[in-house]
């Protein structure tokens, strides 16, 4: 019993992070500026891969076919999980400060930019 | 006109990769029969049955890197130490260069879940190197992966930094010196072990030969080494790590505080 309800939680995970590397995906094509471009990105690496990473750890947790090798699957994609976590905003957040602070890329559309007025290109 | 190229490309890779899937995976296949010398290096990687021809080392690349081909392999290291000692020529005359003032690095967020990533980079590598002779991986791939954490390091706490703990390019060139010496006692080690009992015994020898009674113990308190393949590993690990982090140290060294130096020099 408790097997099936890890395998079914699991297979939604998989299935929200797919749903949610497309709309990643439309984002990415869709949004404005390169702020906006790079928030489309982290959806698609925590939606998008940290929770089905999640999910594939309780699928493997929940079926007993794989045998003692299923805690195998559970670690690595726990441990991976918590790397992408960690390291997937790390890095989108160096990557705006970076640009944002270079000045290399205007906010453009901008209703306010507290951090440098300049940098803020309203529409109109 | 780009556009139409791009879906032209995408197209034929799409209807190429079908072929291979579908036709082509009837007529081309991989041999089914194992090549002779291959039968014998997978039959003689691990055999407990056959003490006089065996590496003790269930996993095969690593018995063919250090034991059936070890020669080539030590070649190979030493390719390797003439391209760093290059490097570290060309980076001579640097000297002492100040640490600029203000704050170096990058910001606070990245720099803790640095502190985070490093360590466990280290472990990681530390646990290629040290399962070489039970699972892919090995000396020069453990030491490959533990470069990244001092690359991280320069990258977002700053050259100085790394300095100021310590990891000095002295200090690396003392460590891969002590891992290439390493190599090259362990190398003939077993010969050396061979000379005071009078029996012969050759270079970059492992387990016992049909003609040579001696060789490495495979066992150490029951845990598998595999003889010389593990000392190797260790030995390989710190010579490439601490390689990797004088060239990145020498390639991070900022041309301002260079150009500063050598203007100083002149005057």
């Amino acid at each position: 019993m408790i097997e099936d309800i890890l395998v079914v939680i699991g297979m939604i995970m998989i299935g929200v992070g797919a749903v949610a590397d497309l709309i990643a995906a439309i984002g990415m094509n869709r949004f404005k500026n390169f702020y906006l471009r790079l928030h489309a990105a982290t959806i698609g690496t925590i939606w998008g891969a940290f929770v089905p990473l999640i999910g594939a750890s309780l699928v493997a947790t929940g079926c007993y076919c794989l045998g003692s090798y299923r805690w195998f699957v559970t670690g690595g994609g726990i441990i991976t999980a918590f790397l992408v976590l960690i390291l997937a905003p790390a890095g989108s957040h160096a990557l705006a400060r970076a640009t944002h602070r270079s000045g290399l890329v205007k906010v453009e559309p901008c209703v306010v930019d507290h951090l440098n007025e300049e940098m803020c290109v309203k529409e109109g | 006109m780009k556009h139409v190229l791009g879906l032209i490309i995408i197209l034929l890779f799409i209807i190429g990769f079908s072929l291979v899937l579908t036709v082509a995976g009837n007529y081309i296949l991989p041999s089914q029969e194992i090549r002779s010398l291959a039968k014998y290096y997978l039959y003689l990687a691990y055999n407990p049955w056959h003490r006089n021809f065996t590496v003790m080392s269930p996993e095969a690349v690593t018995s063919i890197v250090w034991d059936f081909r070890g020669l080539d392999t030590v070649f190979e290291t030493a390719v390797f130490y003439l391209a760093i000692i290059g490097s570290i020529a060309l980076g001579r005359g640097i000297v002492k260069y100040s640490k600029p003032s203000g704050k170096l690095g990058l910001s606070l967020i990245v720099k803790t879940v640095t502190r985070i990533s490093a360590v466990m980079i280290i472990a990681v590598a530390a646990s290629i190197a040290l399962h070489g002779h039970l699972t892919p991986g090995g000396g020069f791939q453990g030491g490959a992966t533990a470069a990244v954490a001092p690359l991280l390091i320069l990258i977002i706490f700053s050259h100085y930094y790394l300095l100021e703990k310590g990891v000095t390019k002295d200090l690396m060139l003392f460590l891969r010196s002590l891992g290439l010496t390493g190599i090259g006692i362990v190398a003939i080690i077993v010969y050396l072990m061979a000379l005071p009992q009078g029996i012969h015994a050759y270079v970059l020898q492992n387990q016992p030969k049909p003609d040579s009674s001696i060789g490495l113990p495979a066992y150490i308190d029951g845990q598998l080494i595999s003889g010389t393949l593990w000392f190797f590993n260790i030995s390989e690990f710190f010579a490439v790590m601490a390689g990797f982090t004088i060239v990145f140290l020498l390639i991070t060294i900022p041309e301002r505080a260079f150009k500063k130096e050598e203007e100083v020099e002149r005057q």
